[in-house]
């Protein structure tokens, strides 16, 4: 899903994605099991758990970390991020 | 009206803990019958009357939301849901690291009974409706994305969407809010919807509350920037109006808009959105 866009800007520029704190996750596999995007993996060794496939996570999507008891996942800022992205589709139209 | 309080039981983290504190504070100023988890699993008969009589309160703790899971399963009807950990976050406050309640767990405990019963009382008057007098006719025409055996549709009027699959109807400066047909099958049977505040302010790609099956949560992302002036409550009551009629009878919210010639920008046209389900079809 690396060639798709959101908005109209490249997904892969745009970085929107869980990340694990591992001080927290119990490895319950929660977020694994509901997302249907992939964006987690199963893993042997110490970190069960990974984030495998940053870019298909839905922009704006937190649902996973709804799921997650111990609070381990979290996001980029949203207001942030929208900036970003408003900054690049005006780059792209300037050219 | 009565109440019946289903609640985490309070032994695995102490947002549970605080959780099963609320339950019995609650009950306490409400005269309100608490369901025990534990023994509406094992025996469910042994709460029928009280869940049939009163309107039901869940408390979870944390996000795994076992209260809520469990309510899911037996096909309880919830009045309204309390989430500890989401209120933990909102309070600034530090919570003791114990399951026994320290003075900030009680502290908390207090402040979510608050909020519940200020709630309670809130909609126990009857309250003037803020629904617009703007005409929504339902939509008339749609386009039709078809997947294996699943038909997504999507009206061709004047509907807009964001790529979260929610879709935005503006007249002038007031506009009508819900999710897409696809989303309402990608949910399966809603079940709740946890609805903003009226008069809550958003920006795009804001949260304007969630909707819960039993498959996910889903969190409803704005599409337009403005401050909630209403919110569907046929659908609060029964939120199976979003998998039977998602852009008409099952809108969400009515929104004032601030911005809309902006915010625009970033949303799709029909056709525009009917590549993008087609394409999320594809890959899920």
């Amino acid at each position: 899903m690396s060639d798709t866009t959101f908005m109209g800007v490249p997904r892969d520029k745009i970085p929107w994605f869980p990340t694990i704190d591992y001080d927290k996750c119990n490895y319950c596999m929660e977020c694994d099991t509901f997302c249907p995007h992939r964006v987690f993996e199963r893993r042997e060794g110490d970190r069960k758990l990974v984030v495998a496939n940053p870019n298909h996570c839905v922009v704006f999507c937190r649902a996973c970390s709804k799921t997650c008891g111990p609070d381990a996942l979290s996001f980029p800022n949203k207001t942030e991020i929208l900036a970003l992205i408003k900054q690049i589709r005006a780059e792209e139209s300037a050219k | 009206m009565t109440h019946a309080i289903l609640s985490c039981n309070g032994l695995d983290k102490p947002e549970g803990s605080v959780a099963r504190e609320v339950a019995i504070r609650a009950a306490a100023a409400t005269g309100s019958e608490i369901i025990c988890p534990v023994l509406l699993h094992r025996a469910p008969a042994r709460y029928k009357k009280a869940l049939s009589e009163n309107a039901v309160i869940v408390v979870d703790g944390c996000s795994t939301r076992c209260a809520s899971k469990l309510a899911e399963s037996l096909d309880i009807k919830v009045d309204r849901k309390v989430l500890v950990s989401d209120v933990l976050k909102s309070s600034g406050i530090a919570l003791e690291p114990t399951l026994n309640l320290g003075p900030n767990g009680v502290g908390l405990a207090q402040a979510v009974v608050d909020g519940l019963l200020q709630s309670l009382n809130a909609s126990s008057e009857p309250a003037p409706s803020a629904v617009s007098s703007v005409v929504f006719a339902p939509p008339t025409e749609h386009l039709v994305v078809t997947h294996d055996k699943f038909e997504f549709r999507i009206p061709v009027a004047d509907y807009m969407f964001n790529e979260n699959d929610v879709w935005v109807r503006a007249v002038d400066d007031v506009a009508r809010v819900g999710i897409s047909d696809y989303m309402q099958q990608s949910l399966t049977d809603i079940n709740f919807f946890d609805a903003p505040k009226t008069d809550a302010v958003v920006d795009q790609f804001g949260e304007l509350g969630s909707l819960e099956s039993a498959k996910a949560v889903f969190e409803i992302i704005a599409p337009a920037s403005g401050t909630v002036v209403a919110v569907n409550a046929e659908v609060v009551a029964n939120p199976g109006l979003i998998n039977e009629d998602p852009y008409g009878k099952g809108w969400l919210v009515e929104m004032k808009l601030t911005n809309w010639p902006e915010d625009r920008e970033l949303l799709l046209k029909p056709e525009a959105y009917a590549k993008t389900v087609k394409h999320k079809a594809e890959e899920a």
